[in-house]
């Protein structure tokens, strides 16, 4: 088979899955639609592995080719094409691995939901979704993936459409990508409007040469063109990939069920910004001003939302917000210039995150979905796999040496180190604090749900058992790589030339160059991490945590009194929730009162709120009395019609 | 002089024929107005010395088509009062539409434009000139595809008469000797096979 | 002999329609699918016939009365193709009302023969024969479910009001008949040209009356008021056909009329095109919100899709009729899938054609929701459905013509009229069924009408081909 032909299966497999288990659900039955989809899915992971070893393993070219223009105009070409070089392959595999083992997954945790079928035409067409996002060649596909995964994810999110909750989550994330997507399309508009083309290889070809250039958005100030469209594109992956202060969607998004926050949160779409950043690198690094912009709001993410963290009761929501945390570092990673390490960051991350997230589920589905983890504990011995999974993925997550998450991490936390970018020692203060915040509530999560007394009541005990295989087979397979895919990809990521052409990165920006003079292979990279602080941070608040949760379980209350108002807002979540209720919900619904009550005291009944019903009404009403159904009438109207063409016609003459 | 005298007079009958047309009250008397209306245009016809036509019209709309329309009009016994009711009320607006309109008419059809520098007195045809031969002529050569087509919309419309108006009515009964005649012996009698029933009834009773 | 040549499909046309009314007449009521069958078969080889004989180019025929070209021959075919699709729709809507009868078919082929007349004509006078062959037989057609008040309601306004629409387009033939002393369209742009006419008022006001003629048929506001009461009244089966096919034709009318004959008047038919189409948009779209009968809805959709569709005529360029040309047979393509759902979720005695009719359809059937969305999205412009590219290619040419402000203009009520379409989609996505009753409609039906579904949804992910044949149509006329 042609390596094309290989490209074009890998994103239409999942799709016919996504049609034939949406369309033809009933028809097939449940077994079907699992069937169809996992075969599909399952299909393009091979195939994603066979891309993988083509590009990355045996180093081909990159492919950069049109499957199909779809419409020319203006000479501007709207084109679907694919572009696979390593950056898109290992995304690939990533994508298409965890969606596998996200759809065996759901096997086991959707069984008795009604709507099966559906769940599982959604994730297929996100995961056709996310993949056309991943290979597109051109900022118009790019677009439509970033959509198609926004829509899909709405509707995942909304689900369980029956619960009110579940509905103001999907509004909020749906509202609040909105908003970032603004910025993604401004800036492609801006870059179709100073390129003149919407293709990659064009627009980065072309781009030292409008180095120079400034625009003048507000008259006056002039900026420069590439600080702008990075900065506006960045916008758009703050919404997606959840930056603050766009992040507000993710954690109320843990109301869609448990594998589409795997799937979403930790693989995919979260990390669609990331991607698109590091796609977009040769832009980037002509903006010193937008990477230190994405430094900071990385530094930002990574430091605040660790917090949050540790206040939370409900384990889907820990998770969430140490993913918010982790995207954080990712986009420190991006902001430092160190692509690699981001993208490394993002492949260890997906695997170790889907990881904690089905084992979360996994726990969920133990306790008949109770999400509280005041009321688990001493969990160990009812479900030993899913325990020691969790306690991998745990130690991967916190950075423990060996495991993938360290040498990522690590990578991304000296990065930043060496970094001469402004605002980038206030980062570099703020991920290696993260470090501490996050071995303290990954191992909170740990130690209240797993060791501990057991707090819940007797008739949940009694039923507690290890999870079915179609759950506890996916947490093996993804505990492996969060093992050691670490090992795999650390020199040739960080230190080799693993992306090779993808990812550009000018020489004065080239930190992990700097970081890479002083390797001397992966065990002394190890050996000196063990002496480094991440290191040492991380096993303080390990030993915190068991201090506090395992050996004086009486302290954490005597904190939280001590520091009550600190409490209060790391539980208020810093009051963005309310500030944005309050300011834009209130503010709307505010300015809509305020124009309601103008509108009508100054203007005839509502003529701006109803404004638009009330035209429409009056014309539907002016014309149904016209429509009168009486014959003379309409020829009446003919007439008339006539008389008045025949004077605008012939009138002057 | 003369034909303009003619052309005038017949032209005048005709207007007024129109109008009578759509104002009287009793359908058979609008329907004769029609008749007269085709009668003058029929004259005038003959002024333009298209003979053929002028008959043609005589025989077919007041031959044929009035006669026929008269037909219809006395057997459905229309209540024209009832259909004539609004028209008093929609006079003043329709009248009005209807000067403006013939204003506009007025305007653009007048000698101005079609005066005899723009359109030059036709030659009077000689005496042995035949309309019908030359119609003939272009009929069938030069006008085929239309008079065809012609043909079949007159087609259609027997088509469409008869589809909208025959009906084959379920409630008069009347004999068909086509199916009696075609009638078989499989459509009438029906030969069940069944088990033989015991003779228990017979030897109760004997 | 070859002038019989050219025009043979039409021929053939003819012979079987004739052929099919005999045997209609001698077959038994339970053979009565002989006679759906012949004319589906007549269909199929009439269309073959006008794509085998497509002319290299333009080629006048039977002394100036008829010209087979690439336009005429692109809009046949299509016609012949959406003539079959809507007799297979018909077929169950027929036969369960009591209504499955031969004068269907055989008014539907004549028809089709007025249609392919009117597309083809060179004159004016095969022009009107064509209109008044195909109207004849919509008229009756429309009053054929002689049981039903609204049908013959329907009917008669059609009728009356079709009768004085003809008035006035032969008024306006026999003034440019008068200004340029002939009927032959070629021989018309000729004398407009020369500038052998110093005044042409008469010639405009000719004008006037056609684009009264045209305006009618087409369903421009204020020429319209037909439209909402028999697409409402007529039999569904009927609409279907009515909504679909005609408009291909009347667009073919409309360029022959002014862009072949009168061209060189275009200066004066653009202003009231203008005016036409944005009354169409206006009022179309605004009307179709208040509407609660799908059926009814749709004819106001109609009547939006016209102002589009004249869009492209207006813009005065070749290009511009290509994206006209794009628009008929994507609208009569998507309309008659509009009307085929309902034909399809309509049963004996219930018709379908409510909007709550269409409410949970996700439900009741996941995959006729979808192609009821595909037609919906199409029709209200929404990518990569054809009707975007539709939409498209007509405002392209607009703002090529330096008409941005109508551009605007249209932009604003296609965004007005997005929402009635959007409200459909979301009673069948959102809200529950009435009624939970599955699909019962054959298995022909439900084939055509997802054909017709993919065929949108195809076209408007290769919009390519179908937009370059229309160039190519109009380029070899």
């Amino acid at each position: 088979m042609d390596m094309f032909d290989i490209y074009l299966a890998i994103p239409l497999a999942p799709l016919v899955g996504a049609l034939i288990a949406g369309l033809l659900g009933k028809a097939i039955g449940r077994a079907g639609a699992h069937w169809v989809t996992i075969i599909g899915v399952a299909l393009s992971t091979v195939l994603s592995f066979v891309v993988y070893n083509h590009h990355v393993l045996e180093g081909a070219d990159a492919f950069n080719g049109n499957v199909y223009t779809w419409a020319v105009s203006d000479g501007i070409a709207f084109q679907v094409g694919f572009l696979v070089d390593q950056l898109t392959a290992t995304m690939m595999v990533v994508v298409t691995f965890v969606s596998l083992m996200v759809h065996i997954y759901t096997i086991g945790y959707m069984h008795d939901d009604p709507g099966y079928q559906r769940f599982f035409s959604y994730i297929s067409l996100f995961t056709f979704a996310m993949l056309m996002l991943v290979m597109a060649n051109n900022f118009l596909q790019l677009f439509f993936g970033w959509e198609a995964v926004g829509l899909v994810s709405y509707l995942l999110i909304g689900f369980w459409y029956e619960r009110d909750s579940a509905i103001y989550a999907n509004m909020k994330a749906f509202l609040v990508n909105r908003a970032g997507d603004f910025g993604f399309l401004l800036g492609i508009a801006a870059v179709l409007m100073y390129f003149g083309t919407l293709d990659y290889a064009e627009v980065f070809a072309r781009a030292p040469e409008l180095v120079g250039t400034t625009m003048e958005v507000i008259p006056g100030a002039e900026w420069s063109l590439f600080s702008v469209i990075c900065i506006l594109l960045f916008i758009g992956a703050m919404g997606k990939s959840a930056q603050w202060p766009l992040h507000v969607w993710l954690p109320d998004s843990m109301e869609g069920p448990t594998p589409i926050s795997a799937l979403i949160h930790a693989a995919t779409m979260v990390t669609a910004g990331i991607f698109m950043v590091s796609r977009m690198s040769p832009l980037f690094e002509l903006s010193e001003t937008a990477l230190s912009f994405v430094l900071i709001i990385g530094a930002i993410t990574a430091f605040f939302m660790g917090l949050l963290g540790l206040v939370q009761n409900d384990i889907k929501r820990v998770v969430a917000y140490s993913t918010l945390s982790q995207l954080g570092y990712m986009a420190v990673g991006l902001g430092a210039s160190a692509y690699a390490a981001s993208m490394f960051h993002l492949g260890t991350h997906a695997f170790f995150k889907a990881l904690l997230f089905l084992g979360a589920g996994a726990v969920i589905i133990a306790m008949h979905h109770e999400q509280d983890m005041r009321r688990m504990g001493g969990l160990r011995k009812y479900m030993p796999i899913t325990y020691v999974t969790s306690l991998i993925g745990s130690l991967a997550l916190i950075g423990f040496p060996g495991f993938s998450g360290f040498f990522s991490k690590d990578g991304i936390i000296e990065a930043v180190h060496h970094s001469e970018l402004w605002g980038a020692d206030i980062a570099y203060l703020a991920v290696l604090s993260g470090v501490f915040i996050t071995a303290l509530y990954s191992f909170r999560m740990f130690f209240m749900t797993f060791h501990g007394e057991e707090r819940m009541d007797e008739h949940t005990r009694e039923h507690l058992h290890e999870a079915p295989w179609v759950v506890t087979v996916p947490l093996i397979l993804l505990a492996i790589p969060s093992v050691i895919i670490g090992w795999l990809w650390a020199e040739p990521m960080l230190f080799g030339d693993y992306f090779g052409e993808a990812i550009f990165v000018a020489p004065e920006h080239d930190t992990l160059a700097r970081l890479g003079e002083g390797y001397h292979g992966l065990v002394a990279f190890m050996l000196h991490g063990i002496m480094a602080p991440p290191f040492w941070l991380a096993a303080l608040g390990v030993f915190t945590a068991w201090f506090l949760y395992m050996k004086r379980t009486d302290l954490p209350a005597k904190i939280v009194a001590r520091v009550r108002p600190l409490h209060t807002i790391l539980v208020e979540k810093y009051g963005h929730d309310r500030f944005n209720d309050w300011f834009f919900g209130g503010g709307t619904r505010g300015l809509g009162g305020l124009l309601w009550r103008v509108g009508d005291l100054a203007l005839i009944d509502g003529l701006v709120v109803n404004g638009s019903a009330k035209v429409v009404a009056w014309f539907s009403g002016i014309f149904r009395r016209i429509q009168t159904g009486y014959l003379y009438t309409y020829a009446f109207a003919m007439i008339i019609g006539l008389l008045l063409l025949l004077q605008f016609a012939v009138g002057g003459s | 002089m003369s034909q303009l005298v003619i052309f005038f007079v017949f032209a005048a009958i005709m207007v007024f024929a129109g109008v009578m047309v759509i104002t009287v009250r009793n359908a058979v008397h609008s329907a004769l107005f029609l008749v007269l209306a085709f009668f003058s245009s029929a004259a005038i016809w003959l002024l333009m010395e298209a003979e053929f036509l002028a008959i043609v019209l005589v025989l077919v709309y007041v031959g044929a088509v009035m006669v026929l329309f008269l037909f219809v009009v006395m057997m459905l016994d229309v209540n024209t009062a009832r259909l004539k009711e609004g028209f008093i009320r929609y006079l003043p607006v329709g009248l009005l539409v209807a000067v403006l309109i013939a204003f506009q008419l007025i305007m653009v059809v007048g000698g101005e434009r079609f005066g005899l520098e723009d359109y030059p007195k036709p030659v009077p045809k000689a005496a042995d000139y035949s309309n019908t031969e030359a119609l003939g002529a272009v009929l069938y050569t030069e006008y085929l595809f239309a008079f065809e087509v012609a043909a079949v919309i007159l087609l259609v419309a027997i088509v469409a008469a008869i589809s909208l108006t025959m009906r084959r009515r379920n409630t008069v009964k009347t004999q068909k000797p086509e199916m009696q005649v075609a009638v078989r012996r499989e459509d009438r009698i029906r030969i069940v096979s069944m088990a033989s029933e015991p003779r228990n009834g017979r030897e109760d009773g004997s | 002999m070859t002038d019989f040549v050219a025009i043979t499909p039409e021929l053939f046309l003819l012979t079987m329609a004739c052929v099919v009314l005999i045997v209609d007449a001698f077959l038994p009521e339970a053979y009565r699918a002989v006679t759906y069958q012949l004319a589906l078969m007549t269909l199929v080889i009439t269309g073959g016939l006008t794509v085998a004989l497509y002319p290299a180019e333009p080629q006048v025929v039977f002394h100036g009365a008829a010209v087979v070209d690439g336009m005429g021959s692109v809009l046949k075919a299509f016609i012949a193709g959406i003539a079959f699709f809507a007799f297979t729709y018909s077929k169950d809507y027929l036969r369960e009302r009591n209504v499955f009868k031969g004068e269907y078919y055989v008014l539907g082929l004549f028809a089709v023969l007025g249609m392919m007349i009117m597309v083809s004509a060179h004159s004016l006078l095969t022009i009107y024969l064509g209109l008044e062959l195909l109207s004849l037989c919509l008229y009756a057609m429309v009053a054929m479910h002689r049981d039903s008040a609204d049908a013959s309601e329907a009917a008669m306004k059609y009728f009356v009001l079709g009768a004085l629409a003809s008035g006035m387009l032969l008024y306006g033939i026999s003034m440019i008949y008068g200004g340029t002393g002939t009927v032959d369209l070629g021989e018309i742009a000729a004398v407009v040209a020369s500038g052998d006419i110093v005044d042409d008022t008469v010639l405009v006001f000719g004008l006037v009356f056609l684009v009264v003629g045209l305006a009618f048929k087409l369903g421009a506001v204020p020429f319209h008021m037909w439209l909402p009461d028999v697409y409402h009244g007529a039999p569904t089966a009927v609409t279907l056909f009515i909504g679909s096919a005609p408009k291909m034709a009347a667009f073919a009318m409309v360029m022959r009329v002014l862009v072949d004959g009168l061209e060189g008047l275009q200066a004066d038919w653009q202003a009231m095109l203008v005016i036409l189409s944005i009354l169409s948009m206006a009022v179309g779209n605004v009307i179709a919100i208040a509407q609660t009968n799908l059926k009814r809805m749709f004819a106001y959709s109609t009547i939006a899709h016209v102002g589009f569709l004249i869009l492209g005529v207006l813009s005065g360029t070749e290009a511009g009729y290509a994206a006209s040309m794009f628009y008929a047979i994507v609208y009569a393509i998507m309309s008659l899938g509009g009307f085929g759902m309902i034909v399809l979720l309509s049963r004996g005695g219930f018709e379908a054609d409510r909007l709550e009719d269409f409410k949970g359809l996700n439900e009741r059937s996941p995959w006729f929701a979808f192609i009821m969305m595909v037609f919906l999205f199409s029709m209200a412009g929404v990518p990569p459905f054809v009707g975007f590219w539709a939409k498209w290619s007509v405002l392209r040419e607009v703002v090529a013509a330096d008409m941005v402000w109508l551009a605007v203009v249209a932009v604003v009520f296609s965004i007005i009229g997005a929402f009635y379409y959007l409200r459909v989609v979301k009673l069948m996505y959102f809200d529950k069924p009435e009624d939970a009753s599955p699909i019962t409609a054959g298995g022909d039906l439900q084939a055509a009408v997802s054909i017709n579904g993919l065929a949108v949804l195809g076209l408007g992910l290769f919009p390519g081909a179908l937009l370059t044949l229309c160039v190519a149509a109009l380029a070899a006329s």
